[in-house]
This record gives C-alpha cells, sequence and structure tokens, in this order.
C-alpha cells in the first residue's frame, strides 16, 4: 500500500514541471521568430492599405516607420490602437525628429471675422498655417521661443499649421456672436474717426456726442447700455460722467469699456491707473500712472505707459492713454488708415462682449498628432527585426503569476510534510 | 484733446483768399453757438503740404479758376481718402462763372461725381434745423450772379458721408463780415455754417 506521502511528492513533482514549462513557453515566446509587417512611409497611401490587410489577418506585431517629418494622421492611429488592444503588438519610430507641432485656434471678435492661430513649434521652426485654400501665413519661432501666435482676418473653420514640415490640423469650436458698439464723448475729430475706422471693419455703430451740454449728435438708436445690445463701450473723453453708473454695471455684467485720454478719471474704480498729464510730445497721450495691481501694460510708450487693461468682475476695461489717434490716419504714411483701423479693431476686441455657441469639431482634426502618437502608442521603440519580437504586455503578468502559484504551492507542500 | 481749427484751403490756380472774414465769423459762431473746444483763430494750409492732413475740414474758395496742379491732385485725393473733408463755395455765385466751371470738372476729376444732395441730407438737421435744405443767401434772392436760388447743395459722397460739399450759393460773401455785426442780424445767417462744421466733426 503506497505510503501518504507518495501522492504529494508527485504532486511537487507535478507543480515543478508546470514551472519549468511555463519558464519554457516564456522563452520560446521571446526568441520564437514572429511575423514583423513594416511600413516605410507614414503616408496614408502606404499605412491604409496595410491596415486594412492587418485588421483582416492580424501580425503579431506591427512596426510603423515615420519619414520627412510626417506624423501618423489620427484614423491610422486609432487603427493601430484597436490592433493592439486586439493582441498585436505596435510599436512606431522615425526616420527623421518630428516636430512637436500643436495648433490652438479660436474666434476674434471682428465682424469681418478673424481667428487667432497659435501654433507651438520648436525654437528656429517655420511655421507655416494654411487652410483649404493654402497658405495664409508665415513666419520662423525666434531662437529660444516656443511657438507664434497669428491672426488671420478671415473666419475658418479648419486649420493647419505645419512646422518644419509637421502638421497639425486644428478647428474653431466656436462661433461668435458679435452685437453693437456704443460710442458717448463730445464732438471731436478722435471721436469721429475711431468711429469711421470701427465702421469700415464693419462694425455697427451707436454715436451720441455732444455739441453743447444739452445739444447731441446722435447716431442708430440708444438703448438701454446692456450686454443684449452692446458688445463694447467707448467713452471718449470725461463728458460721459452722468452715465458712468449705468457703464459701471453694464461692466460689472461682462460688457467690455475702452476709456480713452482723461476719461479715465471720471471711471473711478473700473480705469488700470490715473492719466497723468497730457504729453504732447507724444502724439496726444494721458500716461496711465500708478497702475492698480490687476492691470496689465498692452503698450508703452517709451517709458510711460499708453494701454492698460484690466477685469472688472466679469467684464474687460482697457483705458487708452492716447487721444489724438486721429492723427495717425490723417498725417501717416501709405498705410495709416489700415494701421489705424486694425489698432482701433484690436483693442474693440480685446475687451468686447461676445457670447459663444459651441460647433462640433471636424472629424480629421489633430490639433497635437506626436502628443496623441505617443499617448496612445507610447514612445517611439528601435526598428524591429526580423525574428524579434517586443515583449509583450498584455500576457506577461499572467505567466508571471502562474509561475509565482505554482512555486508558492510546491514549496508550502513541502513546508508542511508530516504535519497531520 | 485737439481743438477745432478753421482751415483755408490755399491752391496755386486762383484767389483762395477771396473771403478773409469768414474764418473768423465762423470760428465766433461755433464758439458762441456750442461746446465744441475751437481754436481762437484759424490757418491757411497749402493743398500741396502735409500740414493739410492735421485740419479733416478744409474751407475752399474763389473767384477765378480753380484748377489742381498734380501735386494738389494727389494731395486732395489722399486727403479724402483718410477721411477729410472740403468744403466748396463758389464765390461768384454764378454757375457760368469761371469758378464754377472749372471747380466742377476739377472735383470731379480729383473726387468724384457731384450729385444733388437731398434735402432731408443729416447736415441740414445735425444741429440747427433747416428744413428746407440751404438757406438761400442775399446774393441769390437780389438777383445777382446768375440769378437763380438754388435748391440744393452739390457733394461728392461716400455712401452717405459728405467727402465734398460744393455750393452755388456765395455763402463766402454771405458770411463775409466781422463777427460783431452779427448783432445787427435778425437771424445769424451762419448758422449753416455751425451746421457744416458741426457735421465734419461727428460723421
Amino acid at each position: 500500500m503506497p505510503s501518504r506521502a507518495e501522492p504529494r511528492a508527485a504532486a511537487e513533482w507535478g507543480l515543478r514541471v508546470v514551472v519549468f514549462a511555463l519558464l519554457a513557453w516564456a522563452f520560446w515566446r521571446a526568441i520564437r521568430p514572429v511575423a514583423v509587417a513594416a511600413v516605410g512611409q507614414a503616408n496614408a497611401a502606404v499605412v491604409r492599405p496595410a491596415l486594412e490587410r492587418w485588421i483582416t489577418a492580424p501580425p503579431g506585431a506591427v512596426h510603423v516607420t515615420m519619414d520627412r517629418g510626417a506624423v501618423l494622421p489620427a484614423y491610422a492611429r486609432h487603427w493601430l490602437v484597436a490592433l493592439r488592444r486586439e493582441g498585436t503588438a505596435v510599436t512606431w519610430n522615425a526616420t527623421t525628429a518630428l516636430g512637436p507641432t500643436a495648433i490652438d485656434a479660436e474666434p476674434v471678435a471682428d465682424p469681418r471675422g478673424a481667428t487667432r492661430v497659435r501654433v507651438a513649434a520648436p525654437g528656429g521652426a517655420t511655421v507655416v498655417v494654411r487652410d483649404v485654400l493654402g497658405p495664409l501665413d508665415s513666419l520662423r519661432v525666434a531662437a529660444g521661443g516656443q511657438g507664434v501666435t497669428v491672426t488671420i482676418p478671415a473666419s475658418v473653420r479648419g486649420i493647419d499649421g505645419v512646422a518644419d514640415g509637421t502638421s497639425a490640423r486644428g478647428a474653431v469650436t466656436e462661433a461668435l456672436t458679435l452685437r453693437r458698439l456704443l460710442v458717448l464723448g463730445r464732438a471731436g475729430w478722435e471721436a469721429k474717426f475711431l468711429v469711421r475706422s470701427l465702421e469700415e471693419e464693419g462694425w455697427t455703430v451707436d454715436l451720441r456726442l455732444a455739441v453743447t451740454p444739452k445739444t447731441r449728435v446722435i447716431q442708430g438708436h440708444i438703448a438701454a447700455i446692456d450686454t443684449a445690445r452692446y458688445a463694447a463701450v467707448i467713452a471718449v473723453d470725461s463728458s460721459v460722467a452722468p452715465a458712468v453708473p449705468h457703464i459701471a454695471a453694464y461692466v460689472r455684467s461682462g460688457g467690455g469699456l475702452v476709456v480713452v485720454g482723461s476719461a479715465a478719471r471720471v471711471f473711478r474704480g473700473l480705469d488700470s491707473g490715473t492719466p497723468g498729464p497730457r504729453l504732447r510730445d507724444s502724439g496726444g497721450l494721458y500716461p496711465v500712472t500708478a497702475l492698480v495691481p490687476d492691470a496689465v501694460v498692452l503698450e508703452r510708450q517709451g517709458n510711460v505707459v499708453a494701454v492698460a487693461a484690466r477685469r472688472v468682475e466679469r467684464g474687460r476695461v482697457v483705458q487708452v492713454g492716447y487721444d489724438d489717434s486721429w492723427r495717425w490716419r490723417m498725417t501717416g504714411g501709405d498705410s495709416a488708415v489700415a494701421r489705424h483701423r486694425a489698432w482701433w479693431t484690436a483693442l474693440v476686441a480685446s475687451v468686447a462682449y461676445a457670447p459663444s455657441t459651441e460647433r462640433a469639431p471636424p472629424p480629421d482634426a489633430d490639433a497635437a498628432p506626436l502628443a496623441h502618437l505617443i499617448d496612445a502608442l507610447g514612445p517611439p521603440a528601435p526598428t524591429m527585426r526580423a525574428g524579434r519580437a517586443p515583449p509583450d504586455p498584455t500576457r506577461s503578468p499572467w505567466v508571471f503569476g502562474a509561475l509565482l502559484a505554482a512555486l508558492l504551492l510546491e514549496w508550502g507542500s513541502r513546508r508542511l510534510r508530516g504535519r497531520r | 484733446m485737439s481743438e477745432f481749427v478753421f482751415a483755408t484751403a490755399k491752391y496755386e490756380s486762383g484767389d483762395w483768399d477771396a473771403a478773409p472774414l469768414v474764418p473768423a465769423n465762423l470760428i465766433d459762431s461755433v464758439a458762441r453757438y456750442t461746446a465744441i473746444d475751437v481754436a481762437p483763430r484759424g490757418v491757411v494750409v497749402p493743398l500741396t503740404s502735409r500740414e493739410m492732413f492735421e485740419y479733416p475740414l478744409l474751407y475752399v474758395t474763389g473767384h477765378l479758376p480753380l484748377r489742381f496742379t498734380d501735386a494738389e491732385r494727389r494731395n486732395v485725393q489722399k486727403y479724402l481718402d483718410r477721411g477729410g473733408m472740403m468744403f466748396v463755395d463758389d464765390h461768384n455765385h454764378d454757375t457760368h462763372g469761371v469758378f464754377h466751371q472749372t471747380a466742377t470738372e476739377e472735383l470731379t476729376r480729383t473726387a468724384g461725381r457731384l450729385v444733388d444732395l437731398p434735402n432731408t441730407h443729416e447736415l441740414y438737421q445735425c444741429f440747427f434745423a433747416f428744413p428746407d435744405g440751404p438757406p438761400n443767401t442775399t446774393h441769390e434772392l437780389n438777383g445777382w450772379g446768375d440769378n437763380l436760388v438754388h435748391d440744393h447743395l452739390q457733394a461728392v459722397l461716400r455712401g452717405n458721408r459728405i467727402e465734398v460739399l460744393y455750393s452755388s450759393k456765395d455763402y463766402s460773401s454771405e458770411w463775409g463780415y466781422h463777427p460783431d455785426s452779427k448783432r445787427f442780424n435778425e437771424v445769424d445767417n451762419t448758422r449753416f455754417g455751425v451746421n457744416i462744421i458741426v457735421y465734419a466733426l461727428t460723421r
């Protein structure tokens, strides 16, 4: 009759066999020759047919090589992620350095439509911004810089940023609603020409200019000053004093305010600083002095602050020291009219209240392709050679767990020999 | 902020200084009726100078032919493109006279087609109200010049804005007197001049 120890010894032998078998299997997995699919080019013409083959007959591993700085398109990335989830090891590398290009686009409050585009790119890179119709602008990133910002005078939906051959596709996902502007002040050249420039740019302007204390020239239908009607109020001088409480409430509820020259004196609590004595040599400038702590300087004239801005609750206020900007338009060079118009348009856009509505991004948007690639497939790996399979991260824990369990059982069985 | 300075245009072809009392009279009226910050003295600016761009309203008058030189024409076109406005008045009050004949031709060539300005235009309402359009002058009513009462002023318009305002009514004679003499008028006849200045400053 066999002793009770014999089945235990047999079980221990069995466990040892399991451990060796698992180790042998893992070793074989590590050295076995595998079918590695490699794609020489990353452009869609080459990747797409390969992906179509791989989806129907998944190989053990695939490796994608990108050249000429082109990052894998988003659809191919999604396919490769799906392949990996089905058990295919996926790796990639690039023959040339891929630029860390990313793009962000947002609409600007401009009636003619404008888009602010920021492209992240390495210092020294040449950035080309383009839409479906072709290039729109080209800039070089400053040495040590991290990208460029460009404002395109057009509404675009999808936009590409290409930095040294690496492309990113952004999308404007907001649509702005622009309301009217209201200009208040005394009759004078400054009010006349700033209104003219803004109207030429496409803004609809309501106007109330005092000719005498009781007589005003009015354009448009002057309604209550609120965000339902006005995108911004422009106060040209201190004659707006009686309307200051209404304007302050409007700003606090989200409205935009441009305060020109000495008008800041009547906007206590909304101003970025105190208007100093007027400097005639600087083309008529009330320097913004004694800046409040949260004010941001937007423009300097020599040593003095010419334009500053701040937030006031939900609204924004920009304080302009110049009160004779009309002279730029009348007496400047050949581009003076366009520059005066652009300067005022940008100023108003920086404060204008413009409620936005969301738009779905186009399906091919890929704002940061390299970041998305690394996020989805991991960092680049060396080129795969035939017969060398990459480690299989999805199966290794199971093999390790089985090995550990068998060894523990075998060890425990030996330790417990002789106990009843 | 800049004060309003009344500027008279000096051109090479004719008697640009034919109405020397008009500037002072209109300056007096602007100061008298409005709160507009106005310079006490006017200036004379050549149409060939860069200085003319400092004054977005120019007064042009004369009896003799008005022919711009090439340099004057270029400057005037640039001036109007940038938003300047010109008030041109025929001091002859004569549509058959040389000033009218040459000025209308020159302005059409330089600025564009002159059209009759509707008497409902905001120019006639922007400060004093002139419901019947441009006020008549004594020269018209007395039958001098072309013996016509002109119902309309003419203008070169950009959109609805006046770039060049042209008058055949001879306001240069009507307003050409010392400001102190206003007290003898039952109704100040320079009030329409105030409208032109207010319009230029606000539109």
